[in-house]
């Protein structure tokens, strides 16, 4: 009890550590359901974007141009209640927060990797021609790892947004972290409380989303480094360390 | 990973082996540009130049800036589209045909790049792979050979440009020495009939220049038909079996073996004594 008589009951934080972390669990899997989808659509937007057919390009751009500027709570709030009323079809408050992250993400995303596609040297396409591999081989074993590994701070950064995003979905009734803290205040009165260990909850998964995106990375450096690519080339190495010393022998 | 520095290459034999299956005589022609016109924007860069390759010849071709080299070497494999012209490799056509001439079949370029092998200024090495993997990825992806097969195929180019002790490094580990060697073994191991040379040794730091060279000459050595473009004139009067001078997209004079002394073409002489 302090002065001003209000009452931190910091005990309650520890009490609904279960119902927290399910929220928070609902967090991750709207926003990496999310992710994993606006990751392809996003690369589709910047293929579309990068076409040399004006109409595709416009479209793609137009799209761009239009959801980004869209906030996800405006957009939730379309895809679940505009939807239901236009076309008589309900989604589900899991599936609505889907889609409407899906929507502006893959805007983003598609900027991101179109920068990124642009970034990869005109010589790598060039040497693949040169080489005779087909197209859809250059981008997919050339162009795409060095684009992704351009890519992947940014999206990383992207990904971090979107797990912020889900806490607007507590207005469709997804019980996420924002949700779980409202009911709690609700029954508690401990608004102070409740918002820290909300705020805490959101940071520390900042923290790990960005040191799994570093492992990512490293893991796309050339040469690659750290543990993640120690353990994913290992049998790589050694293949060619054995076909050095046949040879040498 | 131990790595043995000191690789001789010029004590090492070249362990390369001509290309087998190939049914022509050594005279006969390989490789033939026939007017090869092309534009970048409004202005013309090949004002229809003809070039003919014999298996097994040694072109060189020099000139100064801007005078069409690259992009008519560039053409060859079609990594340049000309706007009109033919090439001609192994009997079949490719390009968008001479202006005015019948049209005959022509070949698909993916089918034509895997007769031509280039090696490039910069290298183009892929940098999210290993000297072995850069070598082994177009093998696989063109050959549809098994990975293991790709591997033993690669580890044995790199021994041949003396590399094999560096298979595991990446590009950024390399010198640019060492790093357009492996872009010349990549090249050759895909079994090439005629090699594109775009000025290899131009981003090289003057000491590194020779290892490359060293290993292009035991390749001149191995019969193979190549076509280079370079500003290295004491390389070329030693492999250049045909001299080509360029200037402003046209072939302004050429010669045998002899050229580099007897050039009667006042430009070329000039450009030959402003280099040399």
């Amino acid at each position: 009890m302090n002065t001003s008589g209000v009452n931190f009951r910091w005990s309650l934080i520890w009490e609904n550590r279960v119902i927290l972390l399910k929220g928070l669990g609902t967090a991750i899997a709207v926003s990496i359901t999310a992710l994993i989808i606006s990751l392809v659509i996003g690369l589709i937007l910047a293929l579309a974007r990068m076409s040399t057919k004006r109409a595709v390009s416009m479209i793609a751009s137009s799209y761009v141009n239009v959801f980004r500027g869209i906030p996800a709570l405006v957009s939730v709030i379309w895809v679940y209640f505009g939807w239901s009323l236009l076309f008589g079809h309900n989604f589900t408050v899991y599936q609505a927060g889907v889609i409407a992250l899906t929507l502006l993400y893959s805007a983003f995303f598609c900027e991101i990797y179109r920068a990124a596609l642009i970034a990869v040297p005109k010589g790598q396409r060039e040497a693949g021609l040169a080489l005779g591999m087909t197209r859809l081989r250059i981008f997919v074993s050339v162009i795409m790892p060095q684009a992704t590994k351009i890519a992947i701070p940014n999206i990383g950064s992207m990904y971090i947004g979107m797990v912020k995003d889900t806490s607007t979905f507590a207005v469709v009734g997804l019980v996420e972290v924002v949700r779980v803290t409202q009911n709690l205040n609700s029954i508690n009165f401990q608004p102070f409380v409740l918002y820290t260990a909300a705020a805490v909850l959101y940071v520390l998964l900042a923290f790990i989303v960005d040191f799994i995106f570093r492992a990512i990375e490293k893991n796309l450096s050339s040469p690659p480094s750290g543990t993640l690519s120690n353990v994913l080339t290992k049998r790589r190495r050694e293949r060619i360390q054995s076909l050095i010393a046949k040879k040498e022998q | 990973m131990k790595q043995v520095r000191n690789v001789n290459m010029e004590g090492e034999t070249f362990t390369r082996m001509m290309t087998s299956g190939s049914v022509e005589p050594r005279d006969s022609v390989l490789l033939e540009l026939n007017s090869i016109h092309k534009s970048f924007g409004t202005k013309e860069v090949l004002h229809g130049v003809d070039l003919v390759v014999k298996k097994g010849e040694h072109v060189v071709i020099f000139g100064p800036s801007g005078s069409g080299k690259s992009t008519m070497l560039r053409s060859i494999n079609l990594l340049e589209e000309p706007d009109s012209g033919s090439i001609k490799v192994l009997g079949t056509e490719y390009g968008p045909g001479v202006q005015g001439e019948a049209r005959v079949k022509r070949g698909k370029p993916l089918e034509l790049r895997r007769y031509v092998g280039m090696v490039f200024q910069q290298f183009n090495l892929f940098p999210h792979l290993s000297a072995l993997h850069n070598i082994a990825l177009p093998l696989r992806a063109t050959k549809k050979i098994a990975l293991h097969d790709a591997e033993e195929r690669a580890a044995a180019e790199l021994e041949s440009v003396g590399l094999l002790p560096w298979a595991a490094s990446f590009p950024s580990q390399l010198s640019g020495g060492q790093q357009q060697r492996v872009a010349i073994a990549r090249a050759l191991s895909l079994d090439p009939k005629v090699m594109l040379f775009d000025e290899p040794t131009s981003a090289l730091d003057p000491e590194l220049v020779g290892e490359v060279l060293a290993v292009m000459r035991k390749l001149a050595q191995s019969g193979m038909t190549m076509v280079v473009v370079t500003h290295e004139m004491n390389f070329a009067r030693e492999i250049g079996d045909r001299n080509v001078f360029m200037e402003d997209g046209y072939v302004v004079a050429s010669g045998g073996r002899d050229f580099f002394d007897n050039c009667t073409n006042e430009r070329a002489q000039r450009f030959i004594g402003s280099v040399l």
